[in-house]
């Protein structure tokens, strides 16, 4: 057990290096794709901001706790997009094009070994944003600090970004049998879009969608709110760590038996 | 005029087709992209339980409302393609297949799009519009279509696709310089979204932002449609706005020629 984690942490390496190299050919192309994530989220933020501008509270979120929602709810989201974007290649058309071949003959892991192929430094837009925007709201935020709280937070980081490879895994895995799934991985992946605000401004269908069914409240609102009240860790903390890995364990099941059912392109 | 319009007639049914083939992936892409509405529905809706007011910066409830969901359906009517092609062709060299043969290489992208775009229009836009007007309906207590504001809002949508389409084409030859399509083209989306008041309205802006983007070419691609039609602009404003697009329509036709024309005499192709 322990020699395989190690062999797949450097192998892991491998792929990452390879990638790294691949980004210094191209680094204007990456760059754009940054500064355009980058972007993206600061149009959201000056959205946030107009809003701010005429009212002082949003449903009792003061501005620095919405912004610090926010910015949370981009981290996760940059830590599966840095290491594990590949996913959306296999639902757009790894499978359809019939490349998947080349993964079930190698000799390791075929999940494994796709996930970790593709180090997407695009990422890196989102993730600044959100240690910007977590920087920049914390010193007007009454918090207490804890070393515990900060590990903690940052276990829950690890696990929430679970979340969302979980989904991506089992919803790429659609393609096994329909060929190709990137719409509906899109589809799933932008209820995430949801979760950058507090959960308490939607109804209780989306709250309830967000929280038992495609559970991204877990990515976002619930770590944060322990971060920022320090109430209910074990709710806010210990679920999503248990939704992690049951959305986890859900996707590699569709994995698994999606495998089985995939039969190459003819070509 | 018309003999022209047969040879491109078959691109329309290209399109149709391409679109009707890819139906079901295409319905899961525009759920994905929805959501956002949904989202900017929910935060408003708190924004008004926050303020306690009927009106936020000279938008009542439902007006906001219309404001999302036309704001969305008008970015698909005139969302085009232009720049993704074009890259991709100019990368794979297939671009020389469309060169050699006599027909105008951006009718033929035109042409297709538009039948790509009678299929996905004809998807969304009655259950758009019509749950629109429902809502206002149900909100206000009266009906608040105006055929004629109808009408002229789809006037403006075709200026507004007419600049979308030429700037695209502008751009699309950025991909000469950038190689990485989809980071240029998430750039520039994002950036025009903002500038077209697809996020934010352009009149909720502080007041040189405003001014600025309202002579922008960007307000006219979907914020001077959507304003249409709200009715938030009288008689004058609407003909002036809509002259405004048809200043930008012809400014950007004349820029995509110019470009086209410089860059197509240095296009080489490897293999193809």
């Amino acid at each position: 057990m322990f020699r395989e984690i190690k062999r797949a942490l450097k192998m892991h390496r491998i792929f990452i290096v390879q990638e790294l190299k691949r980004f210094m050919e191209y680094k204007g192309d990456f760059i754009t794709g940054a500064i355009g994530l980058l972007l993206a989220q600061l149009c959201s933020i000056i959205f946030i901001s107009v809003i701010f501008s005429q009212i002082p509270t949003l449903v009792g979120w003061s501005f620095n706790e919405v912004m610090f929602i926010y910015g949370f709810s981009l981290i996760p989201k940059a830590v599966d997009h840095l290491f594990f974007d590949n996913l959306w290649a296999v639902g757009h058309f790894i499978v359809r094009k019939g490349d998947f071949d080349k993964y079930l003959t190698r000799p390791i892991n075929p999940l494994f070994h796709v996930m970790a192929e593709k180090f997407q430094v695009d990422a890196f837009g989102e993730l600044v944003m959100g240690i910007v925007l977590l920087s920049c709201s914390l010193p007007s935020l009454d918090i207490e600090y804890s070393f515990m709280k900060i590990l903690l937070t940052i276990v829950v980081v690890i696990f929430a970004s679970f979340i969302y490879t979980g989904i991506k895994i089992g919803t790429s895995a659609i393609a096994f049998w329909t060929k190709r799934s990137g719409n509906i991985i899109f589809m799933f992946y932008m209820v995430n879009d949801f979760v950058k605000y507090p959960i308490d401004i939607y109804n209780n269908v989306v709250r309830s969608v967000l929280t038992y069914i495609i559970p991204f409240a877990f990515t976002a609102y619930f770590p944060a709110l322990y971060f920022i009240t320090g109430e209910n860790p074990l709710f806010n903390i210990g679920m999503t760590i248990v939704v992690a890995i049951v959305v986890m364990t859900i996707g590699v099941l569709i994995w698994n038996r999606g495998i089985k059912a995939y039969e190459s392109a003819g070509s | 005029m018309g003999k022209k319009l047969r040879i491109y007639l078959p691109f329309v049914n290209a399109g149709l087709q391409e679109v009707s083939t890819y139906r079901a992936n295409w319905i899961f892409y525009i759920l994905g992209d929805i959501m956002a509405c949904f989202v900017s529905f929910f935060v408003w809706e708190a924004v008004f339980i926050s303020t306690g007011g009927e009106t936020f910066m000279g938008f009542a409830r439902s007006d906001m409302v219309v404001y999302i969901f036309m704001s969305f359906l008008t970015g698909q009517i005139i969302g085009s393609g232009g720049t993704y092609n074009i890259g991709e062709e100019v990368k794979d060299g297939s671009i020389a297949m469309r060169m050699i043969k006599p027909i105008s290489y951006n009718s033929t992208f035109l042409f297709q799009e538009i039948g790509n775009k009678i299929m996905e229009i004809g998807i969304i836009f009655v259950p758009l519009v019509a749950g629109v007007e429902i809502y206002r309906f149900a909100v206000t207590g009266s009906l608040k279509f105006d055929l004629l504001r109808f009408l002229l809002y789809l006037v403006c949508c075709v200026f507004a696709y007419a600049i979308n389409f030429c700037f695209n084409i502008c751009f699309g030859f950025t991909a000469f310089i950038f190689k990485n399509l989809w980071g240029s083209n998430m750039l520039k989306n994002t950036i025009v979204g903002f500038l077209s008041g697809s996020i934010i309205p352009i009149a909720f802006l502080p007041g040189v932002f405003k001014d600025i983007l309202t002579f922008l070419p960007f307000s006219s691609l979907s914020y001077t449609p959507v304003m249409v039609y709200m009715g938030m602009y009288s008689g004058w404003e609407m003909l002036f706005f809509i002259g405004l697009q048809i200043f930008w329509t012809i400014v950007f036709w004349c820029l995509s020629k110019i470009i086209w024309k410089c860059v197509i005499k240095r296009l080489s192709i490897q293999g193809g």
